[in-house]
Order: structure tokens, then C-alpha cells, then sequence
């Protein structure tokens, strides 16, 4: 997920950038001091897999996609990039 | 008889006694102020300089790189994650909601204040 990959984001991306936004727009509702936290925590983990991760492991990125998000479908079976 | 005048002659609507106009300097100043239009909209130069505020302000970007026409990634060495972060803060900056679909698509200077600049809602 880094600068290298041009502007189009592929599916998994996309599901990827939706969940991060999902958990920053439900930290504002946080009082601040937590919010922060929350941000710093989520911005680590997100930034550390996309480091650690492989790209084209879509395998395990739908994996960690479906933990946070029990009920999602997931339909789009691409490959990543 | 039309049904609108039988409706109107039934209605009876109270009559308050409303304050004279010079006696409450602060309801005169807000009954005028309901016609002002004149603050409604930014400036282009007002969304330049706060949008760039924004994106300076960004822990992770060198301030005197950037300028109106930066690209967040290929020119300030930002990711997708941080360019999500940027928007979210522009967001809370211009007091906007702005959907998924658009937000995608702001991921530089320039598009981020044609955006801002060409909502109704920006404040």
C-alpha cells in the first residue's frame, strides 16, 4: 500500500483505506486524550501491516479484513496492485 | 367558494405584541443579520491558506515543501493510510462530510481546495 502503487486502488485496497476511515471517524466521538490514543494505536497497526504484509497475500489481508468486519461479504475476490 | 379561501377564513392566528424594534439593540442586530449574505461563501485564497495549513500541520510532512500544487504521495512521500488521514482532517477543518467516493479521488493540494472551494457547505 505505499506510494508505489499509482493512483488506482484496487478492491482489497480500497476495503483496506474503508476500514481504517471507519475506525478514525468512530475515534472523534471519543473524548480527546482516548481519541489520540485510538488514532496512534490504529495508525501503527494499519502502518505496520502494510509494511509486514505482502501485498499479493490477499489470503491473509481478507482474513484480517473479515476479523474487523464480521458480517462483511468480501465479494471481490482480486488481486491486490 | 375555493377550498383555500374556506381554509383561510377558519384560521385564526394569534397576534403577539412584538417589542419595538429600538428597544432591544441585540434582536434589531440579529434580525438584521438574517439578511446578510455577504460571509456566506470562502474565498479561494482563505482555502488555500487553510488547506495548506492543514497539510503542514501533518506530523509527518516537511512544511516547506508544500505549496499549492503538491501531489500527497508522489511528492510528499505520503501513503494511502496518511492521504485517508489528511482528507478526515480537511474534513474537520471545512466542517464537511465528505462521502468515500470523492474522497478517493483528493489526493493532492489542488484537488482538495477544488473540492472545498466548489462546496456549498465549506465554513
Amino acid at each position: 500500500m505505499g506510494a508505489s502503487k499509482g493512483q488506482r486502488l484496487s478492491g482489497m485496497q480500497k476495503q483496506v483505506l474503508s476500514l481504517y476511515k471507519g475506525f478514525l471517524r468512530a475515534a472523534r466521538s471519543k473524548p480527546a486524550e482516548e481519541r489520540h490514543q485510538i488514532e496512534s494505536i490504529v495508525s501503527a497497526e494499519f502502518h505496520r501491516n502494510s509494511k509486514q504484509v505482502d501485498g499479493k497475500n490477499f489470503l491473509y489481508i481478507e482474513y484480517l479484513l473479515r476479523r474487523e468486519n464480521p458480517g462483511f461479504p468480501l465479494d471481490e475476490r482480486e488481486q491486490p496492485g | 367558494m375555493s377550498l383555500r379561501a374556506a381554509v383561510l377564513r377558519h384560521i385564526r392566528l394569534p397576534v403577539q405584541t412584538l417589542p419595538a424594534i429600538g428597544s432591544r439593540p441585540q434582536s434589531q442586530l440579529s434580525f438584521l443579520r438574517l439578511f446578510s449574505s455577504h460571509d456566506d461563501h470562502l474565498t479561494k485564497e482563505e482555502v488555500i491558506d487553510r488547506v495548506l495549513d492543514v497539510v503542514k500541520s501533518f506530523p509527518k510532512v516537511e512544511p516547506s515543501q508544500v505549496t499549492p500544487d503538491v501531489h500527497f504521495q508522489k511528492d510528499l512521500g505520503l501513503d494511502s493510510l496518511d492521504n485517508v488521514e489528511i482528507v478526515m482532517a480537511l474534513e474537520e477543518e471545512f466542517k464537511l462530510e465528505i462521502p468515500d467516493k470523492e474522497a478517493d479521488k483528493i489526493d493532492s493540494c489542488n484537488l482538495a481546495i477544488e473540492y472545498i472551494y466548489n462546496h456549498p457547505m465549506a465554513g
